[in-house]
């Protein structure tokens, strides 16, 4: 098949008449009706103008290009077409690979007879939905606009963020049935070569059918496929692209796709919100801080709870223990069973409540929460203090702000909790032990994962763990080397003025 | 086989790293209870003991430096080869290597001893081992860069331990220290050369000196470890001294886990459970590095690929652990690496130093040892 393909890639099958073309399209469209292939008489000339009706805006067919065309009093070749034809980008093609896509992409062609080229414009009518308010990644301070499906506005969008014509937007296709269009989006005088030439390269050589979304993309080309960790950062917030961006990193933005990649991140950053630089940077601070206090908390509680009842109720003081140990009297299950059936229903809430519409889905809320929450403890199949517990560790897993990596988490938790319930505080500490080792081994496009506390590096503690004032964030990331390392002068930042100056 | 070696600037690794390598390997599972074999030996002055034992470390960490300076990046396996020939050298690392393998084993079979001892009565010695050894063989597997950043992890996840040593200090009675100085010379040296144990691991900077990437500041965090573990021995033995009465420390055998039995907080009743689970951490470094050196150390003596050896390492590692269930058998494996730990660690290269330069002298007319072979 691609053999055939390369062979009339070769031969144009220019110039021919209007009847043969026409046969020749209607024999690729099979069962298609929706080839449009109109033949104007204008000046002695035979004029054939197709395109698929849907994929056209048609207003613009009639104002800009067929007006001019017919109104004409000359008779017409591709040149002056292409010159006096009131629309941009017009290109001539000879083949009918390039004549089958372009008709797909939402080309309108024009062949004059015994021409040896075909003219085509590009007047495509894309179908997208408004600009709407990001819904997953939703911030309280700052810009609140979300990217759309539409590629052409996402660019738009990150445009806007980054106002400089460092900004590199490289077309790259990808897909081999249905070639989808992306888009390589770096700051060519701030990111790591490396990095670019990695993305690049790992996108150019994906060979695939079709790529259905971004995320899709992100498990196609991600360092390691086994891990439970996403290794590359899903954002539909168009400032957090540009922000990234802007300092250092490598995006990707996919057609008809609403979110956009980020890369290389490290695990902290999906304990970054973007709204933490919109804060004054000693709150910002504690709410990243927060954040990291929730994972630990969203993953290790439970467990814990489960570790300590079966195993070690020593630790637990004499007076907490009376109460737990009046709590869980009336449950007859070990603490194991009884954790995995709470944490499995808090899961099935969620999931229940993401699949189903909003209306609905508050009513849900209640009903799991309130109603089977009392009734679980008052029929004795949970004790109190684990409901609480498990509460507690949902909605920390909820702080995160990458939806990826709170789910991650949650999932995280179960095998914990089996861990914990069948060797106790060993099998946690084992589990910890796994998990840390497993972090440091992962990479994202190549850097490590735990960067910069493994790398250890200080000058980048700032940007991840915490957040400084500004005059003290001259730099970004260190860790990636960049080519521009600094933001802005770090003297004038820190420059103190006297008291009348 | 080469003397000096070309490591790739991918493996190569900072120089501030080996303060954490030399304090992970260094403390391991020795430091549970080492403050009563010192005290044992020199009695209340115990705490000189370890002054005595930090100084003749530094000494040898400064012979180690010196024995590594005439090469330009050369490893112990290196050069053996090079003073003692082909069929020697190789000997004497094989001989390296299997210290290695029974640190190893004695660390894994000690941390799993102690959690039979405080949480677990039952539990089986080959699941645990088993556990541990899966710890090891996925982290060894990832290579030298995800072994030094365990290392460095693991130390600052596991030193919040030494806060909850508040309460035992405050409750310690300083008049266990008096009369000082009572010891007599021989007896504090004795309490010294105790320490060989736990102090042992300073001879993995002989097979990782290669891998540092910036030669020049490799000195300071070296010493500088050696200094933090000597510190941390330091307070637990001061700490075990002042808070038990010498019938109790003799009757503990792991003393300073006993420490941590009387802290407790409002929420937290027992820490002891909790310190024993943690001190996973401190010990898995330890042995990932011992595994480490042990695959690495064959690969370069044998070109035996690193992976194979590390399978069958950790295997064997988990089917010798069924037979060491009882404590005398332990105790006698630990002593037997402490007294082959103390010639090779201890003593050799003092030897090796001297062997290293007066081959330097002999053939210095016709230039630096390194470009002789």
């Amino acid at each position: 098949m691609r053999k055939a393909r390369k062979k009339s890639n070769d031969n144009s099958i220019f110039p021919t008449n209007l009847e043969d073309l026409k046969r020749q399209l209607q024999t690729k469209f099979d069962h298609n009706s929706d080839l449009n292939y109109t033949i104007y008489q204008h000046q002695n000339q035979q004029l054939a103008v197709f395109y698929v009706t849907y994929l056209i805006d048609t207003n613009k067919v009639e104002a800009s290009l067929l007006k001019p065309l017919l109104d004409s009093k000359q008779s017409w070749d591709n040149t002056k077409l292409l010159n006096q034809i009131p629309l941009s980008s017009g290109k001539k093609a000879k083949t009918m690979d390039d004549i089958l896509k372009g008709i797909l992409m939402g080309e309108v062609f024009i062949y004059i007879e015994n021409e040896k080229e075909i003219v085509s414009y590009p007047l495509k009518k894309e179908e997208k939905r408004d600009l709407s308010k990001a819904e997953t990644e939703s911030l309280v301070l700052g810009p609140q606009v979300a990217f759309t499906e539409s590629l052409a506005t996402n660019m738009n969008l990150t445009r806007k963020g980054i106002l400089s014509n460092d900004l590199v937007l490289e077309k790259i296709i990808v897909g081999e049935q249905s070639p989808k269009e992306l888009r390589l989006a770096y700051l060519k005088s701030v990111a790591n070569q490396d990095d670019i030439n990695t993305m690049r390269q790992r996108l150019v050589e994906l060979e695939v059918d079709e790529i259905e979304d971004s995320s899709v993309l992100i498990q196609l080309i991600e360092d390691s496929s086994s891990s439970i960790f996403p290794q590359f950062y899903e954002t539909e917030l168009p400032d957090r692209f540009s922000y990234s961006i802007s300092k250092g990193r490598v995006g990707v933005l996919v057609e008809n796709s609403p979110t956009g990649i980020i890369a290389p991140i490290t695990l902290f950053s999906f304990l970054e919100s973007t709204e933490d630089l919109y804060m004054r940077w000693n709150i910002g601070s504690f709410f990243r801080i927060l954040r990291f206090i929730a994972m630990v908390i969203s993953v290790l509680l439970t467990p814990m709870y489960v570790a300590v009842v079966t195993y070690h109720y020593e630790i637990i003081p004499m007076p907490l223990l009376i109460t737990l140990g009046q709590s869980r009297a009336n449950v007859p299950f070990p603490p194991i069973f009884e954790a995995m059936l709470l944490e499995l229903l808090i899961e099935l809430l969620r999931e229940a409540g993401a699949r189903l519409p909003t209306k609905v889905g508050q009513t849900m809320g209640i009903v799991g929460g309130v109603v089977v929450g009392t009734a679980a403890v008052q029929a004795g199949l949970t004790s109190n203090t684990l409901i609480i517990l498990v509460t507690l560790s949902a909605l920390a897993s909820f702080t995160a702000p990458s939806y990826l990596m709170g789910t991650t988490i949650r999932v995280l938790r179960f095998p914990m909790i089996i861990l914990g319930g069948v060797l106790g505080l060993i099998g946690i500490m084992f589990g910890i032990c796994f998990l840390i080792i497993h972090l440091l081994k992962l990479t994202s496009l190549g850097r490590p994962y735990l960067s910069p506390v493994y790398p250890f590096n200080w000058q980048d503690l700032n940007k991840t763990l915490f957040r400084l004032p500004y005059n003290m964030q001259t730099k970004r990331f260190v860790s990636f080397r960049l080519r521009d390392l600094y933001r802005f002068d770090k003297d004038k930042a820190r420059k103190k003025k006297d008291i009348d100056e | 086989m080469e003397i000096n070696l070309n490591i790739k600037p991918n493996l190569q690794i900072r120089s501030f790293y080996l303060f954490f390598v030399i304090v992970s390997i260094q403390i391991g599972v020795g430091i549970m209870g080492v403050p009563r074999i010192i005290f044992e030996a020199s009695g209340r002055d115990a705490w000189i003991s370890v002054i005595l034992a930090f100084l003749y470390i530094v000494l040898l960490l400064s012979v180690m430096f010196l024995i590594l300076k005439p090469y330009d990046n050369a490893d112990i396996f290196g050069i053996q080869i090079d003073i003692f020939g082909n069929w020697i050298g190789k000997l004497l690392g094989t001989i390296y290597i299997a210290y290695f393998v029974l640190n190893l084993f004695t660390v894994l079979i000690t941390y799993i001893e102690v959690v039979t001892i405080f949480i677990f009565p039952d539990l089986n010695n080959f699941f645990m081992a088993i556990l541990l050894v899966a710890l090891i063989l996925y982290s060894t597997i990832g290579g030298i860069r995800v072994i030094i950043g365990v290392c460095f992890l693991f130390f600052i996840l596991s030193h919040w331990l030494v806060l909850l040593l508040a309460q035992p200090i405050w409750e310690m009675d300083w008049s266990h220290f008096q009369p000082m100085f009572q010891s007599s010379l021989t007896e504090l040296l004795e309490g010294a050369r105790q320490t060989a144990y736990t102090f042992s691991g300073i001879e993995l900077l002989f097979l990782l000196y290669p891998f540092v990437q910036n030669k020049k500041s490799v000195k300071l965090p070296v010493y500088l470890g050696a200094l933090w573990s000597a510190l941390l021995v330091m307070a637990a033995t001061v700490v075990v001294t002042g808070f038990f009465t010498p019938e109790e420390i003799k009757a503990r055998e792991w003393s300073v886990l006993g420490l941590y039995k009387i802290q407790s907080f409002s929420f937290v009743e027992r820490f002891d459970y909790i310190v024993v689970a943690e001190w996973m951490m401190v010990t898995l470094p330890n042995m990932i590095l011992c595994s480490w050196a042990v695959i690495y150390g064959i690969k370069r003596l044998y070109k035996i690929p690193q992976k194979t050896t590390l399978y069958v390492l950790v295997s064997l590692l988990a089917i010798a652990s069924i037979f060491t269930k009882e404590h005398y058998v332990i105790q006698a494996l630990i002593n037997f690496s402490a007294k082959l730990g103390f010639w090779i660690i201890y003593i050799y290269p003092f030897l090796l130093l001297i062997l290293v330069y007066v081959k330097k002298r002999i053939f210095q007319n016709k230039g630096a040892v390194n470009h002789e072979k």
